[in-house]
């Protein structure tokens, strides 16, 4: 009988103590933070700078030397070279050797990874169509612009057809465009059953794609859950407005709380045990529904509040 | 193994050969070689003798400009252009970036060190009649040489600065060549166990005799060995141990 399959990540207390010689100060980067990603799903990885994030993934990788904890990809040790088969990795803002071509490095991180070289110039070629860059397959990478090379790094990172990727930062010096696209191959590798780790400051990227999020505070894990949960402020329910040309009724006017209206369209809040009360007298007073939700609080405010905590306490929300 | 070594290695050189430091520094030794004859120390009825000699120092000269050029700024570059992690986050091991890297810095010495070398031939023989075929035994022991003044750098590199890096590996090769100076030339254990780096020095047998025999040829490959596989050894595990 099979158990249970191995999660596709799994971070056991993570701790990371820089101390750059013995006789400076120390200072920790990481403090036991623990992270578990199921195979095939998307998790985000957020927190402000300086929170531990790319620390937290240069150890998973083998990048830095940790402290304490254990790192595993699909069950084994990922600071073993070997176990890093089926692993992709985007730096942030990847860089590459300037004099060599986009086809030359491809064929290069191909072979690092282990593809066979019957199938490496097909798998660099469909990676950099993939990419949007097979016009440039043969222009030198010091030719390349910001967004080119990222779009190089995220093709780099997939090169070996790795069950888990990791991805830190991969909109940031995309336009629009680029961002969408990158978007869609998360989800593109999600349907493939690929498991993403994103590391990213685009709130409304992570939103978009991630199943869970864990997030980061001054190096320890300040929350872990579905972002729905963790956003979501219990009790209470967003109503959006419109057609109320006096003004919100006099009954509503007592029950609502951040009220907001623009252009004609009033968002406010209310307790839920209200909103039928509520949505009847905006009926009554010709009002038009426009949506009923729960109220959820942004990602922006969510690290402001996160930052204004003296310390983390790991808000876990299943 | 082997695969990832010659990968790594290959992106080094055909970064390296697109440099423009590769063609300045063999462009001026073309340049040198030409001009080699018309030192003034000829015409006192040593001009071959004295030729080979300028040739080799020439070759020397060029090829330890282009190694430590490499060689020094190679790992530190990466680590700070981050070009590194694309590498090490796939299934390669510390020491084989650090050998394959190493592997890399060599062939551009060879192939430096062989375009020096076919120029000062081909000078030789329209300007003396001679072919020289020797230079081509002082050429392997420069490159030996530069194999280990590489590994050196390489290894200091995985801890330092390219500035550390070039006044260490200097140091290292004025102390390698400094053995009968500091210690003497009569036998002692302290002469044994000097980090002498003389095993390639072929300059009175190539420029002035006729050549070396097999017994220094083996010589030097033990040396060469020796020095280079216990420098990678070390950097790797200076590397091991580093953040990046």
């Amino acid at each position: 009988m099979n158990g249970p399959a191995a999660p596709a990540i799994l971070v056991s207390g993570a701790r990371k103590v820089y101390q750059p010689a013995p006789w400076s100060a120390s200072r920790t980067a990481v403090e036991d933070v623990s992270i578990e990603v199921p195979q095939g799903a998307i998790h985000g990885l957020l927190g402000p700078n300086g929170a531990g994030k790319t620390t937290t993934l240069k150890m998973l990788l083998g990048l830095v030397l940790p402290t304490a904890g254990s790192f595993e990809v699909l069950g084994k040790p990922s600071r073993v070279p070997a176990n890093r088969a089926a692993l992709g990795f985007l730096p942030e803002q990847p860089y590459f050797p300037s004099q060599l071509t986009a086809i030359q490095v491809m064929r290069l991180y191909a072979r690092l990874a282990g593809v066979s070289s019957e199938s490496r110039a097909a798998r660099s070629s469909e990676l950099l169509e993939r990419v949007g860059l097979e016009r440039h397959g043969h222009a030198r990478l010091a030719s390349f612009s910001r967004g080119m090379l990222q779009r190089l790094g995220i093709a780099q990172a997939l090169v070996g057809s790795p069950s888990v990727v990791i991805l830190d930062e991969p909109a940031s010096g995309l336009d629009p465009v680029g961002q969408r696209d990158v978007r869609n191959l998360m989800l593109d590798l999600k349907a493939a059953g690929t498991t993403v780790l994103l590391s990213s400051h685009q709130l409304s990227e992570v939103e978009a794609v991630c199943d869970r999020v864990s997030i980061l505070d001054r190096g320890r894990l300040a929350a872990e859950g579905r972002l729905d949960d963790l956003l979501n402020i219990a009790g209470r329910t967003s109503v959006r407005v419109s057609g109320l040309p006096e003004g919100l009724p006099a009954a509503v006017s007592g029950m609502t709380d951040d009220v907001a209206v623009s252009g004609g369209v009033w968002v406010f809040s209310v307790r839920d045990d209200q909103v039928r009360s509520v949505v009847d007298v905006i009926d009554d007073a010709g009002g038009r529904l426009l949506a009923v939700a729960p109220k959820r609080e942004s990602l922006e405010d969510y690290f402001t509040r996160l930052l204004e905590r003296p310390a983390p306490e790991a808000e876990v929300a299943r | 193994m082997i695969g990832r070594l010659t990968s790594i290695a290959g992106a080094v050189f055909m970064d390296a050969v697109r440099q423009r430091v590769f063609y300045v520094v063999v462009f001026f030794g073309a340049a040198l070689a030409l001009a080699i004859p018309s030192l003034p120390t000829y015409g006192v009825g040593v001009a071959v003798g004295s030729y080979r000699e300028v040739a080799l120092a020439l070759t020397f000269t060029g090829a330890l400009v282009l190694t430590l050029s490499i060689a020094a700024t190679r790992v530190p570059g990466e680590v700070d252009r981050r070009t590194v992690y694309n590498v090490l986050a796939k299934p390669v091991a510390r020491l084989d970036y650090i050998v394959g890297t190493w592997l890399g810095v060599a062939a551009v010495s060879a192939a430096a060190i062989t375009g020096f070398t076919a120029i000062e031939q081909l000078v030789g023989l329209i300007r003396y009649q001679e072919a020289m075929w020797q230079l081509w035994q002082g050429a392997l022991a420069i490159w030996l040489e530069m194999g280990v003044l590489a590994a050196f750098a390489i290894a200091v590199s995985t801890l330092s600065g390219p500035v550390v890096v070039v006044v260490s590996t200097l140091t290292m090769l004025f102390i390698g060549h400094s053995r009968d100076g500091v210690l003497g030339s009569s036998p002692s254990l302290a002469r044994s166990l000097y980090p002498s780096l003389d095993a390639f020095n072929v300059i009175n047998p190539v420029a002035h005799g006729s050549g070396i025999g097999s017994t220094v040829v083996v010589g030097m490959l033990l040396a060469f060995t020796g020095w280079a596989g216990v420098l990678l050894i070390l950097g790797s595990l200076g590397f091991q141990r580093r953040d990046l």
